[in-house]
């Protein structure tokens, strides 16, 4: 059976047989303190987890949409992923919950973002988790794989086992 | 009085084309030989012989520098005998240059318009890839004494920025743009002997020692403060990306739009992402922006398309450059998902 699964106006549909489920819902009994992605997904080879955020949602203000792109473009959303996949990561190793790789996704759903614009963002969060430890190979351990920013045209084209769509237009 | 609209036929680079113009600023993008340079400098050449009454076809053959000076080789090339016409238009009026492939002198061109197209001059400035300051003492004397192989936008460039300072008070307008450009340079140019200085608080700096970038900048201040780049004037503006720090062309993008906002004509040639990128965060509702995407087509002829829209420019190489790249960072990311 299918799972689907929704973030505001939002919903990605998985396959059937993938462990799919939502993450930052009010199981997670520490937003006062914590940030979280939206999504955990478990692969047989990997985990994804996935953050989903909608400036172009069909409610939002243009003020807001156009305040929230200047922020984007200039950097400032980067610290927000970065704590949200942080967080996450320390709530699943608490909870004895990562045993493979995690791979990071983020989907900003606007149509305007260029592959440039989306290229510098993922360069800039690469840096900013950081996906590679400090010099002198003296982690031994990644703590995410490889992450990646999306907008919607660009996910379904590359990810398109999890295709993501609008619940209203 | 702006340039509204270009038409050539069998010029350099191109078979037949035809575009029109923003009143405002216009961008040149597209790949490598699809004659963006070409275009700024025939329209160049027609605004600057308003000033200087120079035949159209000899300023061509000056600012394009055909081998042995011969204007027929501006001819596209082709196996048989064959014309090329170049024709520039502002409101009221055109000029059309029509030459022969075997033309050797300017004087065989055939000129229509001239009359008219005289009687109102335009000041216009051509800012080429190559800064030329640094190397001014003694090049414009060098220029007019001698035939060296340089392209008369060079001496032209020096010319307007060897130009005294414009008498009078400053408007705020200039005044604003003027200190922008200080804030950016860290100081203002002055000229001693031929020579270009940074005058800041450490003394005179020689151009020589400058960073090309600022270079440029301190060029764009010269032209602005000895009012070279008033209302009514016409801007071109070849790669002004090249060799300044991707940091600075926000201030650029932003003075660009000023000038344009007090009445300058601005036509610019890009390779630079981020150049479109902030003149497009940069533009205000009110302001003239158009973007003209050259690439050649399946015949092998150069076509442009004209958009006003930034994400509407199509073809767009330096976007389609991106998403290759995009495409093989995420590939690379993600390679092996069990998806």
């Amino acid at each position: 059976m299918t799972t689907t699964l929704t973030e505001g106006n939002l919903q990605i549909l998985f396959p059937a047989g993938i462990s799919a489920r939502k993450f930052d819902d009010d199981q997670h009994g520490l937003a006062h303190c914590m940030k979280a992605v939206d999504f955990i997904v478990e692969l047989n080879d990997r985990y994804l987890f996935i953050e989903f955020k909608d400036p172009q949602h069909p409610n939002s203000q243009e003020g807001d949409r156009n305040k929230f792109i200047r922020g984007f473009l200039a950097g400032n959303i980067d610290q927000d992923f970065k704590h949200k996949y942080r967080d996450s990561f320390l709530y699943e190793w608490a909870s004895k919950k990562i045993e493979k790789p995690i791979y990071y996704f983020v989907l900003v759903a606007l149509d305007t973002l260029t592959e440039a614009d989306l290229i510098t963002r993922t360069d800039a969060l690469k840096r900013a988790i950081p996906v590679d430890g400090p010099p002198y190979g003296r982690w031994k351990k990644k703590i995410v794989a490889g992450c990646a920013l999306f907008n919607i045209n660009s996910w379904n084209r590359v990810l398109s086992d999890y295709q993501v769509s609008r619940i209203t237009p | 009085m702006s340039l509204i609209k270009l038409y050539c036929e069998k010029f350099t680079a191109f078979d037949k084309l035809n575009l029109d113009f923003s009143p405002g600023i216009n961008v040149f993008v597209g790949a490598n030989g699809t004659g963006k340079t070409h275009l700024m400098k025939i329209l160049y050449a027609a605004c600057d012989i308003t000033k200087t009454k120079m035949d159209f076809a000899e300023k061509l053959s000056r600012v394009f520098l055909p081998s042995g000076r011969a204007l027929g080789r501006l001819v596209k090339r082709h196996k048989t005998s064959s014309r090329g016409m170049v024709e520039v238009h502002r409101a009221d009026c055109k000029l059309r240059v029509s030459f022969s492939n075997h033309a050797e002198r300017a004087d065989s061109a055939k000129l229509t318009g001239k009359a008219d197209w005289m009687l109102r001059s335009m000041e216009s400035v051509y800012i080429p890839v190559k800064e030329m300051l640094s190397n001014a003492p003694g090049f414009r004397s060098l220029y007019n004494q001698r035939e060296i192989h340089f392209e008369e936008i060079y001496a032209d460039i020096l010319d307007r920025a060897y130009r005294p300072s414009l008498r009078g008070p400053v408007d705020k307008a200039r005044k604003d743009l003027l200190s922008k450009l200080q804030k950016a340079i860290d100081g203002k140019v002055v000229v001693k002997e031929e020579e270009f200085f940074l005058n800041n608080k450490q003394g005179n700096l020689e151009f020589t020692l400058l960073a090309e970038g600022m270079r440029k900048l301190g060029l764009l201040w010269l032209l602005i403060q000895n009012g070279t780049l008033l209302d009514g004037s016409t801007l071109f503006w070849d790669e002004p990306e090249t060799n300044l720090n991707p940091k600075m062309f926000g201030v650029l993008m932003e003075i660009i739009l000023e000038l344009q906002r007090s009445g300058i004509q601005v036509f610019m040639a890009t390779h630079d992402y981020v150049i479109l990128k902030e003149l497009d965060l940069r533009k205000k509702e009110t302001d003239k922006i158009v973007y003209h995407s050259l690439y050649g087509d399946d015949a092998g002829q150069i076509k442009c398309q004209t958009v006003t829209q930034y994400l509407e420019i199509h073809p767009n190489a330096i976007a389609q450059t991106f998403a290759d790249l995009y495409d093989r960072e995420v590939k690379r990311t993600i390679e092996g998902s069990a998806q």
